[in-house]
């Protein structure tokens, strides 16, 4: 896994240097990784001697990269079950079998053959949807137990901390992720806190315990910035130094843009020089310029520019969206998503235009007052727009079971005002459209033939108190069944605490 | 804002709901009601198909089968609704606060910092700080919920202060019980207000409980002789009622440890006590049962989220409640309508269908001794009742019609206010401000 990662980072390199956002010296370079240089001078046949050897330097892209690996699992035809495919399908009586870790085929029951050493599970009575995904997660972060040794979510020394990234704060040995996983959650996206203009990067993993955080990150998934609007901000550097108000918020990302702007075209021109160089053959053209000092602050907010990296925003108010929006032009990135985005339902026709999608509590409220306009029926207005884009996040780690039951909520009150939303409609906030929004939704998000064969059984309407799910398949792996505990995850931290037996544990 | 908006279809249940309302209207001066023909969850006595509910004058006069309205009441056809006890959330802030991070808008606590600022803590009363006029009530009311306990949270002191009983009818008139509980924070929230650890805490309760004694005996001596300035008489005359078994004292606390020591000391001091949290209930669930202790707990918390916290389960309630322990479910202010999906996972986790519905009803009215006036459907009671479209403890399931003290209750209210004037974005004649005034 990581060679092939390795690989396919060697060829990005070559291919996307107009977007490369990263920068290291060349020391750096050679001492974080060598095998990355080393391929793709191997590939690129236009330099000449000398740089064979190194080229032109390119910050890594994903210098810790994923070394996940799916576990392995049966080939399993379920069949029988009511299948929402999160790609806005419903299917009665509908199959899904599962192969090789992916989704090998989805339709009616009678149209799916269990290939030979397959295993049939009848599944009657059962609701089938792809892996729930949560765009808003602290887990790891803020991981259970909660204390000062464990508080690592938020980087409180200043208001522009995009140099930190949350995966080097995920303790992979949060009994959180377990829970969520009890939940149907397969991918979730952990976020910085809010204290600041610029939190910092997202870590997007797969809901797969393991010893590292590498080896829970979604393979190839790309980065994602955590930004936040309004009363955060400023509550916390008001008496810091600053920003005090909203207006200074707004001059803080702009400052910051500004200076990404320069710091990516001091690469962009430093590209071209070397290539000019490069393919100059003059034998006295002197030594390959000098590459420009790295800066992990703005190889984030320039690749946020460049648009590798998913810019999330945390806002609650209408009028800050708008403002966010006209500030994204300005500078030429794209916010992909607002978070908490506690107002959308009074900008929905312009966040439809503007294609950013709003991640949403279904009925969270009151606790400031940027969160004081909150309506059950936020969810069903933003979806209720051509093009919207609704997403129903957690942002907690008992919410984040519950995902479905939040989109139900939100689904109920959305109908009793006129909306038309049937339950292939509200998976997609919990499924096609974070998976979107992550940009991970060519791997997984929907049960499509070819995708990742992260798939959850549930005992009946997942749009209901009272449903749970009984199985979840993580790239095809039976990483949680409720009747079986030998497939219930306990972290580290739940062995022995009482009497020498087990505590907690997924399901519990 | 800009372009063009596709229009929201218009309402699937409008039907429904017009009628519903306008029977709810003509009710308003009518004084009887004949609720006909719904499925009735008594909670006390069972569950009545196709029953009715006849109240007159804010009491409940009939519950059965195939009874006849009254004449001149006003008859709602509740045929394939649920009607249930209006919900009673057991403990909660709301009536205290309106937002939490402004100060000025939330009365919930005495603020904590610095330690020591604010001296008061038994005797801080809810009823002082009672807004029947906050947003927070027709939200929570137009869910189903018709009382709470509002009830300070705690502040420098280990005791929050005195908890009333309230409607959410949000009439002048609304406190149903004033100083229905006394409310102290253990475990870990006491021990980090007393010296960072739990024999501190228990050190200082007992302390308070000995000085409230020793004042109870005689109050002008104790105040002529010297005593412990710690202790303000104010708090200690609060106590009371706490020590003479006569007030609830809703104990917060969570571990299997911590929950041990409160049943020592309900024993010690022949207190009525509530226990609140309990999250690791269950290890010790025939304890509490046999020490008659209701337990109001968090129906949503599995994690170990503090060292307290170890053996959190979303099977608590249920082991609980099968161990004899009589529950309920605490939500905080905002949003304590979400008691019943609490009440709903705990079902989805083997608690029964009746006893969720009790711990959301019957058992907090029974807690503050109101079980009598209300909590079920029954002849004699106060009438709150809730005529549900669906299962009550379902996400997806809203009230039709709520009624508190026999009165129907408005069900609009800000959020659907807001809800209303942007559910259509097309640039109208005038701005958004304008839209709602008529």
């Amino acid at each position: 896994m990581r060679k092939t990662g390795w690989t396919a980072l060697a060829v990005l390199m070559l291919s996307a240097c107009a977007q490369q956002n990263e920068a290291e010296s060349e020391a750096e370079a050679d001492a974080a990784a060598p095998a990355e240089m080393e391929t793709a001078a191997k590939t690129d046949e236009k330099t000449d001697e000398k740089n064979k050897a190194d080229g032109p330097i390119h910050p890594p892209l994903d210098p810790y990269p994923s070394t996940y690996e799916p576990y392995p699992g049966e080939t399993v035809l379920l069949t029988g079950a009511t299948l929402l495919t999160g790609a806005g399908e419903r299917i009665d009586n509908g199959a899904v079998l599962i192969a090789d870790g992916k989704i090998s085929a989805v339709g009616s029951a009678g149209d799916i053959e269990a290939p030979e050493g397959a295993r049939t599970i009848n599944a009657n009575g059962k609701w089938i949807t792809p892996g729930i995904i949560d765009i808003h997660s602290h887990l790891g972060d803020y991981p259970s137990p909660s204390n000062a040794s464990t508080s690592d979510g938020n980087e409180i020394v200043s208001p522009n901390t995009a140099y930190v990234w949350a995966e080097h704060s995920v303790w992979p040995q949060d009994a959180g992720f377990t829970r969520a996983l009890a939940g149907g959650i397969t991918s979730l996206q952990v976020l910085p806190g809010s204290a600041n203009l610029f939190g910092g990067r997202s870590a997007i993993l797969k809901n797969v315990p393991s010893r590292s955080v590498q080896g829970m990150k979604f393979p190839d998934a790309p980065y994602g910035l955590k930004m936040a609007c309004g009363e955060n901000p400023k509550r916390v550097y008001g008496e810091r130094g600053g920003p005090g108000t909203r207006m200074g918020n707004f001059a803080g990302y702009r400052s910051a843009w500004i200076e990404a702007a320069a710091y990516k075209k001091k690469w962009e021109d430093y590209w071209a020089d070397y290539d000019e160089w490069a393919e100059d053959d003059d034998d006295d053209k002197g030594d390959a310029p000098d590459a420009p000092s790295r800066d992990l602050k703005l190889e984030t907010l320039a690749g946020a520019l460049s648009g590798d990296i998913t810019v999330n925003m945390h806002c609650y108010r209408a009028d800050e969206m708008v403002q966010v929006l006209d500030m994204a032009k300005e500078f030429g990135y794209k916010v992909r998503t607002f978070h908490h985005a506690i107002e959308a339902y009074k900008i929905a026709d312009y966040l439809a235009e503007n294609d950013v999608c709003a991640a949403m509590w279904a009925d969270w409220w009151g606790f400031k007052l940027e969160a004081f306009d909150t309506v059950g029926e936020n969810v069903a207005l933003v979806h209720a727009q051509p093009g919207g884009c609704a997403i129903v996040h957690s942002d907690d780690a008992l919410g984040i079971q519950r995902l479905n039951q939040e989109a139900a909520k939100a689904m109920a009150d959305g109908r009793r005002i006129g909306v038309e939303i049937e339950p292939e409609d509200a998976i997609a906030w919990l499924t096609y459209n974070p998976a979107k929004a992550m940009g991970i939704l060519d791997q997984t998000g929907t049960l499509e033939t070819g995708k990742m064969a992260d798939v959850v059984v549930w005992n009946g309407n997942p749009f209901s108190v009272y449903a749970k799910a009984e199985k979840v398949y993580i790239d095809g792996a039976l990483m949680y069944d409720r009747s079986d505990p030998s497939r219930s995850p306990r972290m580290d931290f739940e062995l022995g605490l009482h009497d020498n037996s087990f505590t907690g544990g997924a399901g519990q | 804002m800009i372009g063009a908006t596709k229009k929201a279809t218009p309402m699937k249940m409008l039907t429904a709901f017009i009628a519903a309302a306008a029977a709810v209207s003509a009710a308003a001066s009518a004084q009887t009601v004949a609720i006909m023909d719904g499925t009735v969850h008594t909670v006390s006595g069972g569950v009545i198909e196709n029953g009715d509910v006849i109240i007159r004058d804010g009491r409940i006069t009939q519950v059965g089968a195939d009874l006849s309205a009254p004449a001149g009441a006003s008859v709602i056809d509740a045929s394939g609704k649920v009607v249930t006890p209006g919900l009673f959330a057991p403990v909660s802030s709301i009536g205290l606060v309106e937002i939490g991070a402004v100060d000025d808008a939330n009365d919930a606590s005495p603020a904590r910092d610095p330690v020591g600022a604010f001296p008061l803590g038994a005797s801080l009363n809810a009823i002082d700080a009672y807004n029947p006029s906050s947003v927070l009530i027709p939200v929570n009311r137009a869910a189903g919920v018709t009382r709470a306990l509002m009830a300070p949270s705690v502040g420098p002191t280990i005791f929050a202060g005195r908890a009333a009983v309230i409607d959410l009818s949000g009439r002048p008139n609304s406190v149903t019980r004033a100083e229905a509980a006394q409310y102290v924070a253990m475990g870990e929230r006491g021990a980090e207000r007393n010296g960072g650890t739990r024999m501190g805490a228990w050190a200082v309760l007992r302390e308070y409980f000995d000085e409230a004694r020793s004042y109870h005996a005689n109050p002008n001596d104790y105040i002529r002789r010297p005593h412990d300035g710690r202790f303000a008489i104010s708090d200690l005359k609060a106590l009371g009622p706490v020590i003479n078994g006569e007030q609830p004292l809703i104990v917060a606390v969570n571990s299997a440890n911590d929950i041990r020591a409160t049943i020592r000391l309900k024993n010690t001091y022949r207190l009525n006590v509530i226990i609140v949290g309990a999250s690791e209930g269950w290890r010790v669930a025939r304890e509490i049962a046999t020490a008659n202790i209701p337990v109001i707990t968090d129906g949503l918390y599995n994690l170990p989220g503090e060292f307290e916290d170890i053996d959190a389960t979303l099977k608590n309630a249920a082991r609980l409640n099968e161990a004899g322990v009589k529950i309920s479910f605490t939500e905080g202010a905002h949003n304590v309508r979400l008691i019943r999906q609490h009440a709903g996972n705990a079902v989805a986790e083997g608690l029964p269908f009746d006893a969720a519905l009790a711990a959301i009803t019957l058992n907090p009215a029974t807690m503050y001794g109101l079980g009598d006036q209300l909590g079920s459907l029954e002849a004699g009671k106060i009438a709150d009742v809730v005529i549900w479209d669906g299962d009550p403890l379902e996400v997806t399931t809203r009230p039709e019609a709520v009624f508190i003290n026999g009165r129907p209750q408005d069900l609009n209210n800000r959020q659907k206010m807001l809800m209303e004037r942007y559910r259509d974005l097309e640039r109208g004649d005038l701005p958004f401000a304008y839209r709602g005034a008529d």
